[in-house]
């Protein structure tokens, strides 16, 4: 028997051979994948943030850890395809045009994926466009974006508009974060959440992304 | 030439670096690549303060720094000049200029070998050594500022991982590289300002130049994330890099001390960011076995053979580091990120002020500077000034380059607010244009 345990711990501590090997055994004894993620696999990266919160965890953990987790994800993801199993929600990321940077974006992502979200990176220096482009092909729940400069904050501001120049504001809802990225800015663009790091990014995705919420009663 | 108040400019930044009260507050603008000018703003400054309208050399290609030529340092009373290292991020040498345009249309000059081409999305690539035969390292997004690093990481191997292949940049330093320091050290110590010396391949893992834009077949852990999980994954593997770079660093200081003397005041020698907004990339722990015998192992050898003081580059919430960074031999520290946490000017200067020099924490560039009113800036340079200054232990400058976009109306502002703080005093004229 797989010792499920040891998922846990390996996604903990970025151990991704072991969480590979694990999750391989643990589906070949018949453990069904959403058992998997909910028991073990969200509940090691809830503690990743907790510990990156409280400076345990630094930027070289975050991302072992986040490369275990996809490392046993990859292995999930067709059979949860399969069984028609809806993810917390679906999430299109990216940092904004003219703006390389992406250590920050990548470990938000990470933890997004960690908590059960289905997460489309478009990676970093993303035009207006390809982010309505992505909305159109991935019908996200929600569309993230990072900035690092105070010279791209303003990109974020034209993502919110291309989205409702292209009729699509109204399907999603946007969060916004990064270094320079204030709640206040948040809200002065019209976005929907901020989140001032990756934790916080995994609480206020599943608040806006809640299911059977109206669309206005999350605003704010 | 050093006349009038200028002639002060050189002994200011000495009393400042001794911790001894200067005549006026130094100011630093341009001398590294971590205190410059987007080159769009250095053009509008040239032209604000009717300077003569040409365009303006690029003198670092990757964040795309303005050049700051002797009459505008002297229109804005700089303090300090620029030795720069032999060859730029992309790894050719700062001659043979040539005309290029900014995607705003501004003209500016490059160096001859700053060769770009545009692909399919409208970016500008840059090619490593200028050869547009090898894959581009560098790309500019279209209607961007700047270039960033292409990371050209073939696949990891884990079993064939060779930390050699790490160190490809770790090289003696060639003796055409040593003249070249030399011939520049002599020509800016005829301005009388204090030179700052920037040197190659010192810096332990800056993860800018983790890609390494400046090879044109870089081998070993290129990719930035792996790079930081290797950290953690491979501390074996990236001490035997320190340890190589710490070697050659060694013989190359020795001779580069040969060459140039004691010459300049201060070298900068690292870059590496271990702050983020607000924590930081590693704990200090980390830092003090992972860094700090290899930084120390070089400041101990500039401490024992020259007079130059070394400074620190690290941006973010660094203040529970300054202790280590000290204890490494670092004399300096830019660029005093006050916006991220911890990093309250006060504190810094009252736990650490007598030990190490705030070289930066002037304004703020993330709000402030872009953001706030021509008044609000002035505010907090007064401020700032005033909590940095005393006992010397400061050299003004912004935090980080100045951005592109960076409303002209605030950086003279900025300009002033310092004139004003220096007349208010020790009388320091105005300068004479
Ligand atoms: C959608 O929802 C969300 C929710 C939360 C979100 C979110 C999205 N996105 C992020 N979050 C949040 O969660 C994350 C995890 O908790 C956090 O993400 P962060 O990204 O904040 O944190 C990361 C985990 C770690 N932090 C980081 O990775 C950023 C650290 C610092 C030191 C930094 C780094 C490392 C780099 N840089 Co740059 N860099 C600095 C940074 C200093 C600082 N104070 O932040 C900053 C951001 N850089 C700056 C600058 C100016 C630049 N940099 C540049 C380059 C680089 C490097 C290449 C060297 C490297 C980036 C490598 C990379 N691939 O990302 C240049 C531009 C490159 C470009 N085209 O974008 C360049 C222009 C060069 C220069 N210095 O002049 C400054 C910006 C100042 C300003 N006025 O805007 C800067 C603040 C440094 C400073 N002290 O001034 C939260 O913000």
């Amino acid at each position: 028997m797989a010792d499920l345990n040891q998922l846990y711990d390996a996604i903990l501590n970025g151990d991704h051979k072991t969480a590979v090997t694990v999750t391989r055994q643990a589906l070949t004894e018949g453990t069904a994948p959403i058992e998997l993620i909910t028991n073990y696999m969200s509940p090691a990266m809830d503690e990743v943030g907790r510990r990156f919160e409280c400076e345990e965890y630094f930027v070289p953990e975050l991302l072992l850890s986040g490369r275990a987790m996809k490392a046993a994800l990859a292995l999930l993801q067709p059979l949860l395809a399969a069984s028609g199993a809806e993810p917390a929600g679906r999430i299109v990321i990216g940092t904004v045009k003219g703006d390389l940077h992406d250590i920050g974006k990548n470990l938000v992502a990470s933890m997004l994926e960690g908590g059960g979200f289905e997460v489309h990176d478009l990676g970093a220096d993303v035009a207006p466009e390809k982010f309505v482009g992505a909305v159109r092909e991935h019908k996200p729940d929600l569309v993230c974006l990072s900035a690092l400069l105070t010279v791209t904050m303003p990109g974020m501001r034209d993502v919110v508009e291309a989205l409702k120049m292209a009729g699509l504001r109204d399907q999603v809802r946007v969060m916004v974060g990064g270094a320079p990225v204030t709640a206040e800015f948040a809200n002065e663009i019209g976005a929907d959440g901020y989140a001032e790091n990756a934790g916080v990014a995994v609480t206020v995705a599943r608040r806006l992304t809640r299911k059977n919420h109206a669309m206005d009663e999350a605003k704010g | 030439m050093s006349t009038g108040p200028y002639n002060q400019a050189r002994q200011a930044v000495r009393d400042a670096l001794a911790h001894r009260k200067p005549s006026h507050v130094p100011i630093d603008f341009g001398s590294t690549a971590v205190t410059g000018i987007h080159v769009s703003v250095v053009a509008a400054l040239r032209e604000y303060y009717g300077l003569e309208i040409r365009p303006v050399k690029i003198c670092e290609p990757y964040q795309m720094l303005g050049l700051i030529e002797d009459d505008l340092a002297k229109a804005i009373n700089i303090d300090t000049k620029a030795v720069f290292t032999p060859k730029t991020i992309f790894g050719f040498p700062l001659e043979n200029w040539k005309p290029w345009q900014m995607p705003d249309g501004l003209e500016v000059l490059v160096p001859g070998d700053f060769n770009t081409t545009v692909d399919s999305n409208g970016d500008f690539l840059i090619y490593p050594q200028g050869d547009t035969s090898v894959p581009a390292s560098g790309r500019m997004p279209k209607g961007g500022y700047f270039f960033d690093a292409i990371v050209r990481q073939p696949p990891i191997n884990e079993e064939q991982l060779n930390w050699e292949d790490n160190t490809e940049e770790f090289q003696p330093i060639s003796n055409q590289d040593l003249l070249a320091m030399r011939v520049a050290v002599d020509q800016a110590s005829t301005t009388g300002r204090a030179l700052v010396l920037s040197l190659p391949n010192m810096y332990l893992g800056d993860i800018a130049l983790v890609p390494a834009p400046f090879l044109k077949h870089p081998k070993g852990i290129r990719d930035i994330a792996e790079w930081y999980m290797s950290l953690r994954a491979r501390p074996d593997y990236i001490h035997k890099i320190f340890e190589r770079e710490t070697a050659v660093a060694l013989t190359n200081l020795e001779k580069i001390h040969a060459a140039i003397g004691n010459n300049v005041e201060a070298v900068f020698t690292c870059g590496t960011d271990f702050g983020t907004q607000t924590s930081s990339f590693c704990s200090v722990q980390t830092f003090r076995t992972l860094w700090l015998p290899y930084y120390k192992a070089m400041n101990d050898w500039i401490h024992q053979h020259t007079t130059w003081r070394v400074l620190k580059h690290s941006c973010g919430a660094v203040e529970k580091f300054i202790d280590s960074f000290i204890e490494a031999g670092f004399d300096i520290l830019n660029p005093v990120q006050c916006s991220a946490t911890g990093m309250d000017p006060k504190l810094l200067k009252a736990k650490y002020g007598d030990r190490i020099t705030f070289w930066g924490g002037g304004v703020d560039t993330q709000k402030t500077l872009p953001f706030g009113t021509p008044q609000e800036v002035h505010d907090q340079v007064l401020h700032r000034c005033e909590i940095f200054s005393r006992q010397g232990g400061f050299v003004f400058t912004t935090i980080h380059n100045v951005q592109a976009r960076t409303p002209l109306k605030n950086f003279v502002a900025l300009l002033d607010a310092v004139r004003e703080f220096n007349g208010a005093t020790n009388g320091r004229p105005e300068p004479t244009l």
